[in-house]
C-alpha cells in the first residue's frame, strides 16, 4: 500500500502514534504529483520544499497536533503567508500575501502540511475551472472533462490523490459541485461557521470556506479544526464548535428526510435522476420517513443569486486598482491607470459579473434588481425554514448533470444553471454537504447534497456518515487512482 | 433589455476591447433578461421574513500592531520612500 492511499484520519493516527513519518508521506505525495499533475493540472503553486521541511520538523517533535502528517491543498483564493496567492487571476499573478488566513493558521497550528495552492475559476467565478487565467484543470475520472468549479483544482487534487484533502470556498456551490463532479465529499458550512479572514472576497454575504475530502470522517475532522469564532471576521459566529468526530457513527434518531418532488427535478439529467431515486429507496429502506417536497421559490433562486453575488462582487473587486498590490498597467494619469489595470488584469467572466453587478446597483435599476433580489432571498430562506419544521434533512442531487466536457458550455447562462441545486442553501446561509452517491453508466460520479438547519453540522455529519456507509461509494476511490496510473503508464 | 455598456464600464473603471465590444452587449442583454425573471415572480411587501440570525460579538476597541510597513510597501507596484506612488492625479492646464 502506498502512503497516498491512506485516508487523512488513518494517516494522522499513524503519525501521531509515531508509526509513520510525516516526511515519508510528503515524499510519496511529491512523487505522485510529479507523475500525474502534468495531466490533471490541479496546482497553480507547489510548496514541496516547504512541506518537506515542515514534515521533518513535526517528525522531530514529541508533541504532535491533531492534523500531524495531513498533507493538504489550499484553494488559491485563501491567503498563505510567503506563498503566492493568485485567485486564478492575472491581476494577482505575483501576489505574495504578508499574512495567513485564519483557516491556514488553524490548520498549521494543528501540524497540517500545505503542499500547494490549487487552480480555480478566476475570483471563484465559474463552475468548471476553465475561467482560470492560467490553464484549465482536468477531472481525474476522465481527463476530457472538467472537475467542476470554482474549487476545481482542490477537488481534482483530492480525487487524483495529489492531496489527502483540500480547502475550497463556496459562494453558490463552488465546493459542493466540484466535489460531486470528482466523486469526493465537500462541505459548505453554515454562513458564519468558518472565518472568512484571509479569504479573498467575492460575495461577502455568501462566501464560506469548506473542506473537500475523501470521506465524511475526514470532512468532520477538518471542520472541527477550522470552524469557530474569529474576532478578525465580524460575520464569524460566536457559536461553540463540537468535536465533530465524536459519535460520528452513532446516528440512531428516527427522522424525516425530505426528497424533491418531480416538479423540482424537471431539469435534471435522467442518469442523475435514476441514482437520486435509488437513494430515496435506500433511505426509506433504512427506516426513515421520506417526505416529498417542492420548493417553488427555487425557480427564482438562480436569478436572485446572479444579482446578489455580482452586485457584491462589483463592490468587492473595486479594490483591484493597481495602487497598493498586484498588477499595475502603465498610464499617464491615475484614472487611466485604474481602468487599464483592471481591463488587462481581469478575464471576461469577471468583467461580465462586475458589469452585471454595477448594473443591478446603478441608479434607476437598484429597486427593480438588487432590492427585489434581496426580497427573493428572504422568500427562499423562509421556505427552507418552513421545510425544516417538517423534516430533519433535505436531500437533493448536487448538480443537474455529471461532469461535462471542456469547452462544452460556451453560453454563460448554461454555466450558471450548474448551480441550480446549490444556490438556495447559499442564499439561506444553511449548511450543505455533497457526498458521492453513484456512478453513471459511463463511470462518472454523481453527488448527493444533504442540507440541514443552520449550525446543524454535527447531525449533518452523522447522517452523511450513515448514508456514506450504506451507499458504499468509498470503495470506488481506488478506481480514480488506478485510472490515473493507467493513463500515466500508457 | 438594452444596457448602456459604455456607461456601466465607466462606472466600473473598465475599458472594453474590440472583441468585448462585439460580444458583451448581446450577452449582457440575455443575462439581464434572465435575471429579470425575478420581477414577474417576486412581488412587493414580502419583507416580513427574517434572515439567518446569530448574535455577533462586539470587539473591544484596542490598539495593537498591524502589518509591518515595510512588508506592505514591498507589495506596491511603485513606491517612493515610505509612500506608494501613483501616476499624476491632476493635469496642468
Amino acid at each position: 500500500m502506498r502512503y497516498i492511499d491512506l485516508g487523512l484520519r488513518e494517516a494522522v493516527d499513524l503519525v501521531r502514534a509515531g508509526q509513520l513519518k510525516a516526511a515519508e508521506i510528503v515524499e510519496s505525495y511529491i512523487s505522485h504529483i510529479e507523475s500525474v499533475d502534468r495531466e490533471i493540472r490541479a496546482y497553480l503553486t507547489l510548496a514541496c520544499d516547504r512541506a518537506l521541511s515542515r514534515a521533518k520538523e513535526i517528525d522531530g517533535r514529541r508533541e504532535k497536533g491533531r492534523l500531524a502528517g495531513a498533507v493538504l491543498a489550499i484553494k488559491d483564493n485563501i491567503v498563505t503567508r510567503g506563498l503566492k496567492t493568485t485567485c486564478g487571476s492575472r491581476i494577482l499573478e505575483n501576489f505574495v500575501p504578508p499574512y495567513d488566513a485564519t483557516v491556514v493558521e488553524r490548520l498549521e497550528t494543528e501540524d497540517a502540511i500545505i503542499i500547494g495552492k490549487t487552480n480555480m475559476d478566476e475570483f471563484a467565478m465559474g463552475s468548471s475551472t476553465e475561467n482560470s487565467a492560467f490553464f484549465p484543470t482536468r477531472n481525474p475520472w476522465d481527463l476530457e472533462r472538467v472537475p467542476g468549479g470554482s474549487s476545481g483544482g482542490s477537488a481534482a487534487a483530492v480525487a487524483g490523490l495529489e492531496a489527502m484533502a483540500a480547502l475550497g470556498s463556496d459562494t453558490g456551490g463552488s465546493v459542493r459541485q466540484p466535489a460531486a463532479f470528482c466523486g469526493i465529499v465537500g462541505l459548505k458550512p453554515t454562513y458564519g461557521r468558518v472565518s472568512r479572514y484571509g479569504l479573498v472576497a467575492f460575495a461577502s454575504s455568501l462566501d464560506q470556506i469548506g473542506p473537500l475530502t475523501r470521506s465524511v470522517e475526514d470532512c468532520a475532522l477538518l471542520t472541527s479544526v477550522i470552524a469557530g469564532f474569529d474576532r478578525r471576521d465580524s460575520t464569524c459566529a460566536d457559536h461553540p464548535v463540537p468535536d465533530y468526530l465524536e459519535g460520528l457513527d452513532s446516528f440512531q434518531e428516527k427522522i424525516k428526510v425530505g426528497f424533491l418532488g418531480e416538479a423540482s427535478l424537471k431539469g435534471v439529467n435522467p442518469e442523475v435522476a435514476a441514482i437520486y431515486h435509488r437513494i430515496q429507496e435506500l433511505v426509506s429502506g433504512l427506516g426513515f420517513e421520506v417526505v416529498r417536497m417542492d420548493f417553488p421559490s427555487w425557480e427564482v433562486a438562480l436569478p436572485c443569486y446572479y444579482i446578489i453575488a455580482p452586485s457584491e462582487a462589483s463592490s468587492n473587486l473595486a479594490r483591484y486598482d493597481g495602487v497598493r498590490y498586484g498588477f499595475r498597467a502603465e498610464a499617464a494619469g491615475l484614472a487611466d491607470m485604474y481602468a487599464r489595470t483592471r481591463t488587462a488584469g481581469f478575464g471576461s467572466e469577471v468583467k461580465r459579473r462586475i458589469l452585471l453587478g454595477t448594473f443591478a446597483l446603478s441608479s434607476g435599476y437598484y429597486d427593480a434588481y438588487y432590492a427585489r433580489a434581496a426580497r427573493a432571498r428572504q422568500v427562499i430562506t423562509a421556505e427552507l425554514q418552513a421545510a425544516f419544521r417538517r423534516v430533519d434533512f433535505i436531500l437533493t442531487p448536487t448538480t443537474p448533470e455529471p461532469a461535462f466536457k471542456l469547452g462544452e458550455k460556451q453560453d454563460p447562462i448554461a454555466m450558471y444553471l450548474q448551480d441550480y441545486y446549490t444556490v438556495a442553501a447559499s442564499l439561506a446561509g444553511i449548511p450543505g454537504i455533497s457526498i458521492p452517491c453513484g456512478l453513471t453508466p459511463d463511470g462518472l460520479p454523481i453527488g448527493l447534497q444533504v442540507l440541514s438547519e443552520p449550525f446543524g453540522e454535527n447531525r449533518l455529519f452523522k447522517f452523511a456518515f450513515l448514508l456514506e456507509n450504506n451507499i458504499k461509494f468509498k470503495n470506488n476511490m481506488y478506481r480514480i487512482n488506478n485510472r490515473g496510473r493507467r493513463k500515466n503508464e500508457s | 433589455m438594452k444596457v448602456d455598456l459604455e456607461h456601466l464600464s465607466r462606472l466600473a473603471s473598465l475599458e472594453l476591447n474590440e472583441e468585448e465590444r462585439k460580444i458583451l452587449p448581446g450577452q449582457m442583454e440575455k443575462i439581464i433578461d434572465w435575471v429579470g425573471q425575478l420581477s414577474s415572480l417576486v412581488t412587493e411587501g414580502e419583507e416580513k421574513y427574517t434572515r439567518l440570525d446569530f448574535s455577533l460579538r462586539l470587539e473591544e476597541d484596542r490598539v495593537e500592531p498591524s502589518l509591518p510597513q515595510a512588508e506592505v510597501l514591498a507589495m506596491a507596484p511603485e513606491k517612493e520612500g515610505d509612500f506608494v506612488k501613483v501616476p499624476r492625479v491632476f493635469r496642468e492646464k
